[in-house]
């Protein structure tokens, strides 16, 4: 995120209540470990990290120029309902692009969203953009009494398509939006789909929705990422937060959004700095699930040397390492004295890729997986190994 | 894992696995006999794979992705809300959650209730809240069986309890007071599944719908 030119900003682990409530939802709010102070004040611990985002943009913040690029990585906490065992601390990394409206600032919250579970090591990701005004649009124009749309939005809400079609076959007058609603499951593909979408839709905002869709879309095959992006008019988000564009990332084998953002301007206003502003989370332990699932799960970062020593090869062995770390490599120098024997049995222990065992000033044998020992001097080894490097 | 082309399904033991067999019949989708299904739990088809798991842990494997689309009663829906997409009504397996008291009891609409009601029930999540939503203060006593006997030997004043034909609420002298919801079996879906493999679970939600009747 750091070659986007997004800066790493530390918010707080507690924060009042009173100012995460006026960036969350009363769902969210209830699902906040909370307790009081000393001072008796209610405060909680964060369940995500836009909020604490948001506030620090309008307050320590306030001077910084907009547009304003920061990332964030922490954990956030929240209560979920016990039984699907659900983790209650999970670690996120994320990225807000406050004070940039329109659609490339979309597409680029998108792509980089998109390049980081690239090289998180995700095999095989989707991006799914979809467009909160979509939604909106639909539910300004179907002729319904106010309290069953908002029987709707809270079927949809709750994914129950069961309840959705029931209360809207109770309503006499069928139009495009009705059959709209019903399927939006399945109001999912390519660039084709907002063509079909957009010869029933007739209203403003989804039509303006449409168009962005199609804007974002084409932005994101110039990022390089026409591959992997499917535009999902059904998404069902947040729509009371979102403003705009949404999307989520997709991997294989794990039933959840392992990515997700979107655009909402109306966040930043609460705090008293109006401000568009888009952005996304990764929910790293699904990241994490993927990686361990795969067929070839990542190993951890490789150690290129272990240094051993024995007797007055100590000081020897602090220097070569030293000089292998100036080099760049990962050097592990052995706290205690071992023979050549032990040694060996310490670096496959360490697993790292070279041995050294220094045993006096002047020469050490070097031991690399493949080769047999040579005895060299430890400017040599040093040399060899860093030339082996670049 | 299951195979990227292969749509899993998981179905019920017990009332509604009959119906749910005969329903993947009707939409073309798997043959299946109830017995071959009970020994072996998992069986392979073309194009998909049955899961034979219980009732209440049907959403649990939806929702973890484990299977693509599940067939559940809406009881256990209530009870355990989650992340997947409830598609068709697939109108088999129906029943009434209600409340039920003693024959003799006087409770019976909410002007009857006592400041605090005890109540029995194996679905205390969706007691609590239809209670909540009513003002009316109660203590829910979770049970796993046999919930009729709870009034008779003075436990709780009034159960929470499903009914399909309303005999053994009869056979036990219990009357049906209130009815707290409409219940039958559903499909459902995992959220990801929707939109990683499109094509192929559509399909067979598609034939399942279509096998409704609808």
């Amino acid at each position: 995120m750091r070659r986007w030119g997004y800066r790493h900003v530390i918010t707080p682990t507690v924060e009042n209540i009173d100012v995460l409530e006026l960036g969350i939802g009363a769902e969210q709010r209830r699902r906040l470990f909370k307790f009081a102070d000393a001072r008796g004040e209610v405060i909680a611990l964060v369940g995500e990290r836009t909020v604490p985002v948001a506030r620090l943009v309008a307050g320590k913040l306030r001077g910084s120029p907009l547009p304003l690029r920061l990332c964030y990585a922490g954990p956030v906490l929240s209560t979920d309902d016990g039984r699907l065992q659900q983790r209650r601390e999970t670690y996120q990394v994320g990225a807000e692009l406050v004070g940039a409206p329109g659609t490339v600032a979309d597409a680029e919250v998108i792509a980089l969203a998109a390049r980081c579970l690239q090289a998180s090591g995700v095999q095989r990701y989707q991006v799914d953009v979809g467009h909160a005004e979509f939604f909106h649009g639909i539910m300004d124009a179907v002729k319904l009494p106010d309290e069953v749309k908002a029987a709707v939005r809270i079927a949809l809400a709750a994914r129950d398509f069961v309840a959705l079609e029931s209360l809207l076959e109770g309503t006499p007058l069928r139009s495009a939006e009705h059959e709209l609603l019903l399927r939006f499951p399945a109001l999912r593909g390519g660039t084709e789909i907002l063509q079909a979408a957009g010869g029933l839709v007739r209203n403003r905002r989804s039509e303006r929705a449409l168009a962005e869709l199609a804007e974002v879309q084409e932005l994101l095959v110039t990022h390089g990422l026409g591959d992997v992006v499917s535009l999902d008019l059904g998404a069902i988000r947040d729509f009371d937060y979102y403003t705009g564009i949404t999307f989520e990332g997709f991997g294989p084998d794990v039933g959840r959004p392992v990515a997700q953002g979107g655009r909402y301007d109306g966040l930043l206003a609460r705090f008293g700095r109006p401000a568009p502003a888009t952005g996304f989370v990764v929910q790293l332990d699904l990241v994490w699930e993927m990686l361990t699932r795969a067929s070839r799960p990542p190993a951890l970062p490789r150690i290129d040397a272990a240094v051993a020593w024995s007797g007055p090869g100590l000081r020897t062995a602090l220097r070569l390492g030293s000089t292998l770390r100036l080099f760049g490599m990962r050097a592990v120098v052995d706290t205690q004295a071992r023979s050549q024997v032990e040694a060996k049995a310490w670096w496959q222990a360490v697993g790292a890729v070279n041995l050294v065992h220094c045993r006096s000033e002047s020469i050490v044998s070097w031991s690399s997986r493949g080769h047999r020992t040579r005895r060299l001097p430890p400017e040599q080894v040093a040399g060899r190994l860093a030339g082996g490097l670049a | 894992m299951t195979p990227v082309t292969k749509v899993s399904i998981a179905l019920p033991t017990g009332a509604l696995m009959p119906g749910a067999l005969r329903l993947l019949a009707r939409a073309g989708l798997a043959r299946l006999s109830a017995d071959e299904l009970g020994r072996q739990l998992l069986v392979d088809r073309t194009g998909v794979r049955v899961i034979l798991v219980r009732p209440a842990d049907v959403p649990a494997y939806v929702d973890h992705g484990a299977a693509d689309l599940g067939i559940v009663g809406k009881d256990i829906l209530w009870e355990t809300p989650g992340a997947h997409y409830e598609l068709v009504d697939l109108r088999f397996g129906g029943c009434r959650l209600v409340l039920a008291v003693p024959m003799a009891s006087k409770l019976d609409g909410p002007e009857t209730w006592p400041p605090q009601l005890r109540v029995a029930t194996k679905y205390p999540r969706t007691a609590n809240a239809w209670f909540e939503a009513r003002g009316q203060a109660v203590e829910v006593v979770q049970l796993r069986g046999s919930v009729e006997l709870a009034p008779q030997v003075g436990l709780v004043d009034a159960i929470v309890d499903l009914t399909a034909t309303g005999r053994t609420l009869k056979e036990n002298r219990l009357r049906i007071a209130a009815t707290l919801g409409e219940s039958s079996a559903r499909l459902i879906a995992n959220q990801a599944s929707l939109k990683t493999r499109t094509a192929a679970v559509q399909a067979a939600v598609g034939r399942l719908r279509e096998a409704v009747g609808r």
